[in-house]
């Protein structure tokens, strides 16, 4: 019982940051077509800026000028970067946004050094929020959950209730019909840019002073995102939500669950058999936690490409 | 145009044969390395205690009437890049390579390094590990020409357990949490092994993936339910960082025995959590007697020796010590000679003798066990915490038996 | 291919058999390096450049072919007759088997969707195979030794290398004959309009899935000949880097052309074994190259060559010279400010730097740099990158002017011309 409700606990709160990064994302991929290899690089140069940032002004000030400063970068890789490569098709815009992440890690490499740097939450949020089973529940967690459901809301609320959300959907929608009426489509296209780094790199800001800052966190949660995005749909916020949701919770209990295809054998009394067999069969939940979201990832680009809530295909 | 051949043929004969007189052939040290990727923090300090060393033994006159030459190869922390720079170095006429950063490249060059020396009888190479702690390097894996100078995860392990016990830290339920490879697995059969000595008994154990594992809440709560005094851990980099910091946000009240709490970052990025731990490793500044090598290898470098420098150190001065034995009177070097005299050579470290076990080539080495506190003499990444020795477990008492899969051929003396 | 196509390539297979005894044994792995990588490129390409299908996860079908070839070896040593040089067949023959059955899975989708599934099965080979030991070994992996077949020793790296330059030269040749085959038509088909390849009555998706195949047991056949080479395989060789070297050597190579591919798998091999010890921050400067090419010349290098021959007769390449040179002259300084920049900075930003900060009490001391002593305080230093750059970026925009307009007047110059394909070229 305790398991279940901490790992549920636990799952949510990650989850929750897994789609502070997956949000921009989609909202790229949806209104673009471009796969941005490089949002996972966004979401490690926000923590990096926040950090410096922190270091000088404060927590709090780095916290508000990171997306700033990602948000910026963002901007200018749409306006100056993309369009050259995009009459040569998909495949290059990827690739320049490939390379994007490669110069980035290098850069931050290169200024902050190759090993975690010191960003810390600001002594005032290290405190429990409540006690739970015996130990308290840190109360950064339910910050960054916090700050993932009002950067949702907000968003939401963008998107379907103002204008420039309006304007911003039909531009998803027939970017061409929208521009024959008169909007100007390739500033929404950079303002979409801009807004979906800005969020990892508020993502990063907030993430990076619980979990280590390093050059390699990009790469980490960089592969995890896409399986988010492909999840949920690309393109679609509220399938980003949920399948950001289902893959921490699933993490989360994962860790947790000593299961193997032997100990299912075991119902049938084939148990030991399948333990001689060994390999696959014996391989635990717990071990392989971080391989299952890939084979989901593959499950849903076989069965339903569109993923759970996504439109296009 | 055979006169020629010919003619040229005797000039470059008497060339090479007045060089050779003319010339001693210099030692030359190849550090195939971590310089770039992930492992640089740990492999570029490698290169620098490395470094430190040679120059130690140059300034004390070098070898064979000529100062040890070092060059750096960059494997990028990978192994088939690794593979590659042994190539270069076996093209540059180097006699001993070191590598310290990774466990798998270690495996990989022990490997390049027997199968160069089956096929180049005469120019042997041999291979110094500095921190390739997996158990099948002298075990399976073990052959004449590697040495490796740094603990396993058994020797770790024993002296946590004979140090914590002593000063009753270490209470009677011990948990294992570890990376699922084949160090988090020595640890972990280590952490087993050591329970009837340690008096504790195993309430849970843990392997996860390695560098993959964002978030160690659900690890925390699993290590909750068992209810364990002491955690048992060989994690490294984030995974112990962020083992530590989940622990630290759920509150848990639990004692650490770490292998990797000294890497570069990990206090600083621990903060308070990090007080109370313990750390069983090779060396650290505030076990030995006198400051006098800390203070030296300041002044040389800039920087007390941290993590993986210390023991480094020790591992070229132990090469200088049988490189004494040895005179070679200025002609062509005799590799073999070389790990003949490591074999029998015993080195005086700061903490203790340092000799070599002639069946699987691990050095018997003191083991230093320490406690993170506030205030220490040395303080480390800048904090105000530092590590305070709790005890230093001499060699004997440290050391592991040697395992049956080691055949080590010798070459016919 | 022209007849001197035919010279040229036939001159360059001459030199790589002749001239490696008589280079370094570091230079013999680097050549056994570039063979593999093209040969790996080269089958990559023919799903990519061809069929049009960017899969983002041959680093599977690779590593697949290295394992399965390390296996084999390991069974040879143990007493199995096999002949050493045939080795790579057991990679090829991995790489095949895999390849249907991910290509049939993987070409269900297509565009980015076929690229997500391409990488999400080479990540789950990269996440599982560290748990399969006894396949895959564990992260030290699996390792051998080459046994001698037929009074060959196959001990020195010189042997090795022939059999890697054998290999590639044929599976080259074979890729090359495909596309002269019918089916290789059908596969630019496939990249061109797949719904057109359907009306014509074939099968496209089990069209597709061949081609994958095809081009997974040549990557497993590279894969194999990297086993070869190290004697020793880990689950790395899975790792997304190793996928997306290959991608961008093909992309900055040009994957349009046929030998583009092998253009940037030399480039980059070479790149990285003359600076990875030199300095440092050389993958910034892969990466910096990676996007500049893709940036500047899309076609990749080899685009860039094949453009210039289909225009040779209409160009006035007298006149081009000129400007080429300046251009190349202005993208030489750009380079050497760049690096300027990036070395100063790997080396004031990192420890030893802030250690000799401490020692100077806080204050700025200078740093060497290229055999010179700079300070960080002195405008100077930083004046040099500063005119480099502007002097190269400025000249390059003045000879990229001259160049376009030159470009564009034989554009105009074959739009008067009436006679179209002037000449027997192709």
């Amino acid at each position: 019982m305790e398991f279940a409700i901490i790992s549920t606990l636990n799952g949510v709160t990650y989850g929750l940051l897994l789609f502070m990064v997956s949000a921009g994302l989609t909202l790229i991929f949806g209104m673009m077509g471009v796969l941005n290899f490089a949002h996972a690089s966004f979401y490690m140069l926000g923590a990096y800026v926040a950090y410096a940032v922190s270091s000088i002004f404060g927590f709090w000030t780095g916290i508000l000028v990171a997306p700033i400063v990602v948000g910026l970068v963002g901007m200018a890789v749409e306006r100056f970067l993309l369009p050259r490569v995009h009459a040569h098709g998909h495949a290059h815009e990827l690739l320049l946004t490939f390379g994007l992440a490669l110069i980035i890690e290098e850069l931050i490499k290169l200024f902050f050094g190759d090993f975690p740097v010191n960003y810390q939450m600001p002594e005032a949020l290290r405190f429990s929020a409540f006690e739970i089973f015996g130990t308290g529940y840190p109360f950064y967690r339910m910050f960054i959950g916090a700050v993932a459901v009002i950067m949702f809301t907000v968003l939401w609320l963008l998107l379907t209730r103002t204008r420039t959300g309006i304007v911003v959907r039909a531009a998803e929608r027939l970017p061409q019909m929208a521009e024959a009426l008169g909007h100007n489509i390739p500033i929404v296209f950079m303002f979409v840019f801009g807004t979906g780094a800005a969020l990892a790199g508020l993502a990063g800001a907030v993430a990076g002073a619980f979990y280590p800052t390093n050059p390699n966190m990009g790469i980490e949660l960089g592969v995890i995102v896409f399986v988010v995005v492909v999840v949920g749909g690309l393109g679609s916020l509220k399938g980003s939500l949920v399948a950001s949701l289902l893959i921490g919770l699933f993490s989360s209990f994962a860790v947790g669950l000593d299961w193997s295809i032997a100990s299912m054998f075991d119902v049938v009394g084939l148990g030991d058999w399948a333990r001689s067999v060994g390999g696959l069969l014996t391989l635990e939940l717990s071990s392989v936690s971080a391989t299952i979201p890939f084979a989901l990832m593959l499950i849903v680009l076989l069965v339903r490409p569109a993923g759970l809530m996504g439109e296009r295909n | 145009m055979t006169k020629f051949a010919f003619g040229a043929a005797m000039a470059l004969g008497a060339g090479t044969l007045g060089a050779a007189t003319s010339q001693a052939e210099p030692l030359k040290i190849g550090i195939i390395e971590s310089l770039s990727g992930s492992q640089t923090s740990t492999g570029r300090l490698y290169a620098r205690a490395v470094k430190y060393g040679v120059d130690r033994i140059n300034a004390a006159g070098g070898f064979n009437g000529e100062p040890v030459q070092v060059t750096e190869y960059d494997n990028a922390g990978g192994a088939s890049e690794a593979a590659d720079k042994f190539r270069q170095a076996v093209a540059d006429g180097i006699n001993i390579i070191i590598q310290g950063a990774s466990s798998a490249i270690a495996g990989q060059l022990t490997e390049d390094v027997r199968k160069h020396n089956l096929r180049n009888p005469g120019k042997e190479m041999i291979f110094m590990n500095l921190g390739g702690e997996a158990m099948e390097l002298t075990g399976d894996k073990c052959q004449f020409y590697h040495f490796r100078f740094t603990t396993t995860a058994p020797m770790r392990i024993t002296a946590l357990v004979n140090a914590m016990k002593k000063s009753d830290a270490l209470g009677s339920k011990a948990y294992a949490i570890n990376q699922n490879y084949s160090w988090g697995k020595d640890v972990q059969a280590a952490v087993e092994a050591a329970a009837s000595e340690g008096g504790y008994e195993v309430v849970g154990e843990v392997l996860h993936d390695v560098n993959k594992i964002q978030d160690f809440a659900p690890f925390v709560a699993r290590i909750k339910s068992a209810e364990p005094d002491t955690v048992f851990t060989g994690n490294w980099s984030n995974d112990l960082l962020l083992l530590m910091k989940a622990t630290g946000d759920a509150g848990l009240d639990v004692t650490f025995a770490t292998t990797f709490l000294d890497q570069p970052g990990n206090i600083a990025n621990a903060g308070q959590t990090a007080l109370g731990h313990y750390i069983a490793n090779n060396y650290d500044n505030a076990a030995t007697p006198t400051n006098e090598f800390p203070e030296a290898y300041k002044a040389a470098t800039g920087a007390y020796p941290i993590f993986v420098e210390g023991h480094s150190t020790f591992a070229l001065g132990q090469l200088q010590e049988a490189l004494s034995t040895l005179d070679f009177k200025g002609g062509d070097i005799n590799v073999t000679d070389i790990a003949m005299a490591l074999e029998n050579s015993v080195y005086q470290s700061p903490l203790g003798p340092i000799s070599v076990r002639k069946e699987d080539h691990q050095t018997i080495r003191p083991v230093v066990v320490s406690k993170v506190v506030k205030g220490a003499k040395y303080p480390a990444d800048g904090t105000d915490m530092g590590f305070e020795t709790v005890e230093v477990i001499p060699g004997e008492k440290a050391i592991y038996p040697v395992q049956d899969n080691c055949q080590m051929k010798r070459p016919n003396a | 291919m022209t007849s001197i196509q035919k010279i040229l390539l036939a001159l360059l297979l001459v030199l790589l058999i002749a001239v490696p005894p008589f280079l370094g044994l570091g230079w013999q792995n680097a050549l056994i390096n570039v063979l593999i990588s093209s040969l790996f490129a080269l089958a990559f390409n023919l799903l990519n450049g061809q069929a049009g299908l960017l899969s983002f996860g041959h680093a599977a079908y690779f590593g697949v072919g290295a394992f399965a070839a390390l296996h084999l070896m390991i069974a040879v040593e143990d007493g199995l007759f096999f002949p050493t040089p045939l080795l790579p067949l057991a990679g090829g023959l991995a790489g095949l088997v895999v390849g249907v059955v991910a290509g049939y899975f993987s070409t269900m989708r297509s565009g980015v969707y076929f690229a997500l599934v391409t990488l999400a099965i080479a990540e789950l080979f990269h996440s599982l195979a560290p748990h399969l030991e006894g396949t895959f070994g564990g992260e030290a992996g699996v390792s051998s030794m080459r046994m001698p077949w037929m009074g060959f020793g196959f001990g020195t790296i010189i042997e090795v290398y022939y059999l890697t330059l054998g290999w590639v030269v044929l599976c080259g040749l074979a890729l090359w004959a495909y596309t002269r085959t019918p089916f290789g038509r059908l596969t630019l088909a496939l990249r061109d309009n797949e719904q057109r390849v359907k009306f014509l009555g074939y099968n496209a998706h089990y069209a597709k899935v061949i081609v994958f195949a095809v081009s997974a047991m040549m990557t497993g056949v590279a894969g194999a000949l990297l086993a070869i080479s190290n004697e020793t395989a880990n689950y790395s060789l899975f790792s997304g880097s190793v996928s997306a070297q290959v991608v961008l050597q093909t992309f900055v190579g040009g994957s349009t052309v046929f030998f583009g591919p092998v253009i940037g798998a030399t480039v980059f091999t070479l790149f990285s074994f003359l600076i990875s010890d030199l300095t440092r921050s050389w993958l910034f400067y892969q990466g910096l190259i990676f996007v500049l090419v893709m940036l500047y010349a899309p076609t990749g290098i080899g685009g860039v060559i094949d453009h210039h021959i289909r225009n040779r007769r209409q160009l006035d390449l007298a006149k081009i010279g000129g400007p080429y040179l300046v251009a190349l002259g202005g993208g030489i300084l750009i380079a050497a400010g760049t690096v300027f920049l990036t070395e100063s900075a790997e080396v004031l930003f990192g420890q030893d730097y802030a250690m000799a900060r401490d020692g100077a009490a806080g204050g700025f001391p200078a740093y060497d740099l290229f055999g010179l002593s700079w300070s960080p305080l002195n405008p100077v230093t930083w004046l040099v990158p500063l005119v480099l750059l502007c002097g190269g970026v400025f000249i390059l925009i003045r000879a990229r002017r001259v160049i376009d307009r030159l470009w564009a007047r034989k554009d105009e110059a074959t739009t008067d011309d009436m006679t179209v394909g002037a000449g027997g070229k192709e």
